[in-house]
């Protein structure tokens, strides 16, 4: 249940300005952290501004979905809206810049693959990328960590779509005065396309974002839902909150607008020279770094190994009472002398 | 000696030989046909002091002060969850206060001295003690279940006594009619004189009589685990360790936050029709655990919970990664 989900708990926000906030402190810190030697304008010219990054991720959101949609097998629409969830989710603490989207796309689309149990082998997965399959799937596995790390393991999301289709019941059942519900259904599914290419997943809550798609189809349709909401759903005494949320909703989604290509290639430019090389994988700084683990992990086992000699070493003085086996004639003088003294 | 009488039909002991003399808790008596009078609809008030009482309660008056009936009826009451025992005390002057206590009240109660206030103070007790009282209660019933324990095994005892003589009698019979057969075997084709014959006869019976005079049955005092009848038992073991018993377990039903409209229960799924507008189960659904009014409830359920979710009026939890 929504109520008690770690959705509501850690992932809700209480309004825009607060994402507004948190994406700004984001980006900031990454610009404090990598250019510490620039000026202000040298900062503004070299890295993106939290306002482009907004950008660059409106632009991948609407890859991510692209690319579920192309994606053979067909993914379930649930899929898709836990993996634009996830993405959402991952960029609110972590900069563009710092990791790229399109790696992080891939795999917060893997991860929900999982999650809501649409299954899909990696090769199957990476059947669907285009380009290095191979490099595509070292990318896929090396981020999946890292993206169930940034999101808290709260990988439980609810979705609009069980809600709708409560709402769906219980107005065929309890409003029965609108003619072929039904007919609501295409204007429902358009809507809830667009919402998620918008902040209020992480603003409202799956049911609150169902009903306002759901009025949305019935202004769409020329249906009447008034009375349902106002006398059977809701008393009064509830209905102000609900209308304001409602309201919001359905103005966020009208807003959404793909930023133009041009835009976004300039944008693109300026990310590839300002990314962090660390987590770039086609950079030589990330090479190294890799060997470098790869080197000390060797390492650390030769040394590993080194310290279990010394120990049996120091054990076996400490049981035997010598220091190396010696052969039987001068251990026997050995302990002569030791008698003696 | 007073003649005894039913204070209600003035009838005597004289005139009456069969009079049976009842009592209830008030301590008034009454005479067998007056309570079949008066309680025939299983109760009423008592003539004397009008308390309400039931007449399973009354018994047969067994002292011929009606007071020493009530009083020991109270005491029965009492002590009944008054039920600590010496060990319960740290100190010997503990115990004796608390018995005079249980004195002061049964007293009390007796004369009808602070009724008011001694019931309450039975009601105080009572509910300071509650624990303690099942505890000794259950304490009470392992002594009956022990007590029970020795009659089985004397009834035992007595059941293998019997079999045993009737075994006997029967070696007896057998016996005999050997001894005669052996007799007269002895008569028809020795040689000798009859009268020796039946001379060593009777002395080789009285011999073996003699010798078999009693064999005691040696007593079943264990069970054929080993384990020793009755009170013994605990001899053996050493005493299981006294542990702290916390508060038992009670159950609380969950209750779901909903935040929203309450959805409907599974009952009014059926009556107002809610499942109608879901796919119906499948025979292999079915097979599997599901029902469509589980979807059809879930469904109604995330469609109704947090509708009342207000962003603005809760502050934020930092997360921390």
């Amino acid at each position: 249940m929504f109520p008690l989900s770690s959705q509501k708990k850690y992932w809700m926000f209480s309004d825009e300005n607060d994402l507004t906030a948190l994406r700004e402190k984001t980006n900031a810190e990454f610009i404090e952290k990598h250019g510490a030697d620039m000026t202000p304008e040298q900062r503004e010219e070299y890295f993106l501004s939290d306002a482009e990054e907004r950008t660059l991720l409106r632009f991948y959101e609407l890859q991510l979905r692209d690319f579920c949609r192309r994606f053979t097998p067909p993914m379930p629409r649930a899929t898709v809206a836990t993996a634009l969830h996830y993405f959402k989710r991952f960029y609110l603490r972590n900069s563009v810049m710092d990791y790229h989207p399109k790696e992080i796309l891939v795999t917060c689309v893997y991860l929900a693959c999982k999650v809501e149990e649409f299954n899909v082998s990696i090769s199957q997965f990476v059947a669907n990328i285009k380009g290095d399959r191979e490099k595509a799937s070292d990318i896929i596995l090396n981020n999946e960590l890292l993206l169930m790390q940034q999101l808290n393991y709260n990988l439980t999301v609810h979705n609009p779509f069980r809600p709708v289709e409560g709402l769906m019941i219980d107005i065929k059942t309890r409003y029965t005065s609108l003619e072929n519900p039904e007919k609501l259904r295409p204007h429902i599914d358009e809507f809830l396309e667009r919402v998620f290419l918008t902040d209020s997943v992480l603003l409202y809550p799956p049911s609150q974002v169902a009903l306002a798609a759901t009025l949305h189809a019935a202004s769409r349709a020329a249906a009447n839902l008034d009375n349902y909401v106002t006398d059977t759903l809701f008393s009064r005494d509830h209905l102000a909150g609900i209308i304001e949320a409602v309201r919001k909703i359905r103005s966020m989604a009208k807003g959404v607008e793909p930023p133009s290509r041009e835009v976004v290639r300039a944008l693109e430019k300026k990310l590839d020279k300002c990314r962090n090389q660390e987590n770039n994988p086609d950079s030589e700084i990330y090479k190294q770094r890799m060997q470098e683990m790869l080197d000390e992990e060797d390492l650390r086992d030769n040394e590993k190994y080194a310290k279990i000699i010394q120990d049996q070493a120091a054990h076996d003085e400490k049981i035997l009472g010598v220091s190396k086996v010696l052969s039987p004639a001068t251990s026997y003088t050995q302990g002569i002398s030791i008698f003696v003294t | 000696m007073e003649e005894q009488a039913c204070p209600r039909c003035k009838t005597t002991k004289y005139r009456n030989p069969s009079l049976k003399l009842m009592v209830n808790v008030c301590g008034h008596t009454l005479c067998e046909s007056c309570v079949d009078l008066l309680f025939l609809k299983g109760s009423g008030a008592c003539p004397e002091c009008q308390i309400p009482l039931r007449r399973t309660n009354f018994r047969v008056q067994m002292f011929e002060d009606a007071m020493v009936e009530k009083e020991v009826d109270i005491r029965k009451r009492i002590l009944r969850d008054f039920n600590k025992k010496e060990e319960d005390f740290d100190t010997l002057r503990e115990y004796n206060d608390y018995i005079e206590d249980i004195e002061t009240i049964i007293y009390n109660l007796a004369n009808n001295i602070d009724v008011m206030e001694t019931n309450r103070k039975i009601e105080q007790y009572k509910k300071d003690n509650r624990e303690q009282i099942m505890k000794n209660k259950s304490k009470l019933g392992r002594k009956e279940y022990e007590l029970e324990e020795l009659l089985e095994l004397e009834r035992q005892q007595d059941e293998e006594r019997k079999q045993e003589l009737i075994r006997q009698e029967l070696e007896n019979k057998k016996k005999k009619i050997r001894e005669k057969e052996a007799l007269i075997d002895e008569l028809m084709f020795s040689e000798g004189n009859a009268k020796n014959i039946v001379e060593t006869f009777a002395s080789a019976i009285q011999a073996s009589r003699e010798e078999e005079k009693y064999t005691p049955v040696t007593k079943a005092t264990q069970f054929s685990t080993g384990i020793k009848f009755g009170k013994q038992t605990n001899q053996g073991f050493l005493p299981i360790p006294k542990a702290e018993e916390g508060p038992s377990y009670s159950y609380t039903p969950i209750r779901q936050q909903i935040e929203g409209p309450s959805p409907p229960g599974w009952r009014e799924l059926q009556t107002r029709g809610y499942v109608s507008h879901v796919r119906a189960e499948t025979q292999s659904d079915r097979a599997g655990g599901f029902r469509a009014n589980i979807a059809c409830l879930r469904a109604l359920q995330e469609a109704m919970a947090s509708l009342y979710h207000n962003p603005s009026q809760r502050s934020l939890e930092p997360m921390s990664i």
